[in-house]
């Protein structure tokens, strides 16, 4: 008993993806129970059950991609607080390419060829806004902190500036990028999430780049010493961010259909950066895994859903999520000084 | 390959650190290179490695002109630079550290793993290493870590071997392990740079030695015509005078005293005593747990197994400030990381551990600070402008000073020196040493924490061997030297005198 006990604590302090899959079940299984049993027969119970678990999981699309991206940022040391202004300056210039009266309206493209250009320009303006806080970070010296907290600000109040007066929208046929109904479920943000995870799972685990970003995260001087270009991965790995926001801004406004400049995506960079923490992803960088920050999102996920369920009033939930931020910070300081 | 320096001169700001070298190296060689800390060995060798720019001068590789723009630079030129501090990625693990920046990979990037695990196994298997290529690096010990750095140079094709210092964290057996490798290296062409303090081993590895005095080449030639002691004559530039001996100031009184004292995994079962007015050492390879001992004493690290006694009274620090009211003082190694507030004056430095004293009504008395400071820095001959310079302006022999200063005002019974003259010049490591002497001399109970064999043989009456954490032995008297302490601190040999 007492030896299951020390494998236990064991596992628990050395591998993050054990106590993270533990925490996700535990979690699970308070949900499930909170369903509660006011049901007529198991058809319409699984009914429910399947319902709420497809809004868990579509209402973290969004911050589910842009932390999939922040796992790398994180890994490599650095910490990238724009994505929520990033995110809306993009949908900003999504909907100013794609809208009825926008700019590829008047080039005389529409429909599904505007969607593919519009885009490829977003993706490539993602990249751009993410060039510029790579450039500051690698080769200007400031922390990415900083860098990040002063374009947070700028991305966002140039975005409020333009759009004040303009009031914009995704065309009716091109919602269906993110809100195409299969039976009556709205899949897809989902499924571009489990893409983008797939995909960048691969790049961190199969790659070059994903070795180097550990390599730099780790140890940066040893990793200069063997010749990686130590500015020229840290560049990439935020434009790698940009990227994936351009691609969250896209689904997010296919979703909704138009854009709040003011709020949209505001904090998105804290939940991001809290769902790769309590992932297990090591806050000063070398360690974490993409596996982990999907079980992060969920377990952040599955327990909003869970304060939601027991009826927990929504101003007080924000305060569950930074008490799991702290505990999961707590055990990773553990390791550290074992 | 050969190398060839032609008239390098380097300088940093208004401090020349290099005039004029000029040295060849032939293909295949073994050359041993000489010199204090801070004659422009590292300064050298960082220009072939392209970690600094040449200034003036050329290096020449095969009698061509080159131009090192940056470590990788290097590398492609085949050079490969294993430096003193190791540096792995602790994150990643063995085959992934010996591939680091020149992986193996498909035409779309994806790593070929096997290919690379298989083609480490080899190498390390080549080096009679046994370890498994998927190991992750944070679990090899430091001599493991510097076969892996070794396995990578080779593995980049390394035609040049630059080896900074490599052998002070080895025991005997993978020193005699490395020094194969680097001899069947040297006759596959590969020109090899080792750089060392201890002159036994360079006498018996290399071929030819260059020694290097503040930033000058002085001497050159073939190992075959030099003596071990020719050779730290020409490094200190005048013959070594015969150290005097430690005074004998040790009392009867027990100050501090260990049963059986532990943490695993870091040391078990240690007993020792220090008495009053003692200097003993406490020495071994790296790895040896020393620090971690003096750290449980002063409470550093709270939990330990085993009984402490200071004064006969039994002793447990749960934290530092419980030992320093109980007349502790511990001066940590690294002093830039550990000891001197970098951004404070010399003055607030020197008189960190004991500014309560100092107060009147919440305010700093800046007079009785001063007179605090000024008392114990005449003694020591500490030596700056001004009090209110920063810390960081003074060399690294005064940087010291004023911690002891800082220290020695709590007016310990007992003071703890961890590597007391690391990044101190030969010159100043003297003055510490008589600094520390008269120290016990004057009734303090002193134990110098250190991992150079002849720096516990000159300052201290009795040492302690630690091995793995474990006593290896204790040496007294006579049988206090260089031989008999690397004897034990590599496991050579277990006893007790």
């Amino acid at each position: 008993m007492k030896k299951a006990l020390h494998w236990f604590c064991k596992q628990w302090s050395e591998k993050p993806l054990f106590s993270t899959t533990l925490t996700l079940a535990a979690m699970i299984i308070l949900q499930t129970c909170a369903l509660g049993t006011g049901y007529a027969n198991f058809g319409e119970w699984g009914n429910a059950f399947v319902v709420n678990w497809i809004n868990v999981l579509r209402n973290n699309a969004t911050v589910g991609i842009i932390a999939l991206g922040m796992t790398y940022v994180i890994v490599s040391g650095g910490i990238d607080l724009a994505v929520g202004s990033t995110l809306t300056m993009l949908g900003a210039f999504f909907l100013l390419l794609i809208d009825d009266k926008g700019i590829l309206a008047s080039c005389h493209l529409s429909g599904w060829t505007a969607f593919a250009v519009a885009f490829a320009l977003v993706t490539l303006g993602g990249a751009i806004l993410g060039e510029i806080n790579g450039i500051f970070i690698a080769h200007g010296g400031i922390p990415a902190f900083i860098v990040t907290l002063g374009t947070m600000k700028i991305f966002r109040s140039v975005t409020q500036f333009f759009m004040q007066k303009r009031s914009l929208a995704v065309p009716d046929e091109l919602l269906n990028f993110s809100s195409l109904q299969f039976g009556k479920f709205m899949l897809m943000p989902i499924l571009y999430w489990l893409l983008a995870a797939v995909l960048l799972h691969l790049l961190y685990r199969k790659t070059i780049f994903g070795n180097h970003v550990v390599a730099i995260g780790s140890n940066g001087k040893a990793a200069k010493l063997a010749g990686i270009r130590v500015q020229a991965v840290t560049r990439r790995i935020y434009v790698l961010m940009g990227i994936l926001v351009g691609f969250a801004s896209i689904v997010q406004v296919c979703r909704i259909g138009s854009m709040d400049y003011a709020n949209a995506g505001s904090g998105y960079e804290m939940d991001a950066i809290a769902a790769v923490i309590v992932g297990g992803t090591r806050m000063s960088g070398g360690r974490g895994s993409i596996v982990g920050t999907m079980l992060g999102i969920l377990i952040i996920g599955v327990m909003n859903n869970l304060l939601n369920l027991w009826g927990v009033p929504p101003f007080l939930r924000e305060a569950f999520k930074g008490v799991i931020v702290i505990v999961a910070v707590l055990f990773q300081k553990k390791e550290a000084t074992a | 390959m050969r190398i060839d320096f032609d008239k390098i001169s380097h300088s940093f700001g208004k401090n020349r650190v290099l005039h004029q070298i000029s040295l060849e190296i032939p293909s295949g060689s073994i050359l041993g290179l000489l010199g204090e800390n801070g004659a422009g060995k590292s300064t050298l060798m960082n220009l072939l490695g392209g970690l600094l720019r040449v200034q003036e001068g050329r290096i020449l590789l095969d009698g061509a002109p080159v131009v090192l723009r940056s470590p990788a630079n290097s590398i492609a030129h085949g050079i490969a630079f294993i430096h003193q501090e190791l540096n792995p990625i602790n994150d990643l693990c063995v085959y992934e550290n010996i591939f680091l920046g020149n992986e193996l990979h498909n035409r779309l990037g994806i790593l070929r793993r096997d290919a690379m695990r298989k083609e480490a196994e080899t190498l390390l298997a080549s080096l009679g290493m046994t370890f498994s290529a998927d190991t992750m690096m944070r679990e090899l010990d430091a001599g493991h870590k510097q076969i892996v750095e070794i396995a990578r140079a080779l593995h980049n094709n390394a035609r040049v071997l630059i080896m900074d210092e490599p052998t002070t964290s080895l025991t005997e057996q993978e020193v005699s392990c490395l020094f194969q490798v680097v001899r069947t290296l040297s006759e596959k062409g590969v020109t090899i740079i080792f750089i060392s303090h201890k002159l036994n081993e360079v006498k018996e590895l290399c071929h030819d030695y260059a020694v290097l005095r503040n930033g000058t080449l002085v001497e050159q030639g073939k190992m075959a015509d030099k003596e071990v002691a020719d050779l730290s004559e020409a490094i200190v530039g005048h013959e070594l005078s015969h150290w005097q001996k430690a005074k004998d100031t040790v009392q009867s009184q027990e100050i501090l005293r260990a049963e059986g004292l532990g943490r695993l995994p870091d040391f078990q079962d240690i007993h020792f005593t220090v008495h009053k007015g003692e200097i003993l050492g406490f020495t071994g390879l790296l790895g040896d747990g020393r620090s971690e001992i003096f750290r449980c004493v002063f409470g550093d690290i709270p939990r330990h197994d085993g009984k402490l006694f200071l004064n006969g009274r039994p002793f447990h620090a749960r934290k530092t400030a419980d030992a320093i009211r109980n007349g502790i003082a511990y001066v940590p190694s690294n002093r830039k990381e550990n000891a001197i507030v970098p951004d404070l004056s010399i003055l607030t430095n020197g008189t960190l551990a004991t500014l309560r004293k100092h107060r009147r009504f919440g305010l700093l008395q800046r007079k009785s600070q001063l007179e605090e400071f000024l008392q114990k820095a005449g003694e020591f001959h500490t030596k700056y402008a001004d009090v209110e310079d920063l810390i960081t302006s003074l060399s690294g022999g005064n940087q010291q000073k004023v911690v002891l200063t800082r220290w020695l005002n709590t007016h310990p019974q007992l003071l703890i020196l961890d590597n007391p003259t690391q990044g101190v010049d030969i010159g100043a490591r003297q003055e510490i040493y008589d600094i520390i002497q008269d120290i016990a001399a004057a009734g303090v109970a002193v134990v110098v924490l250190s991992g150079d064999g002849q720096e516990i043989t000159r300052l201290c009456q009795r040492a302690v061997v630690l091995y793995h954490g474990r006593l290896a032995g204790e040496l007294s008297g006579d049988n206090l030297n260089e031989q008999n302490i690397m004897a034990l601190a590599t496991g050579a040999i277990k006893t007790t005198s």
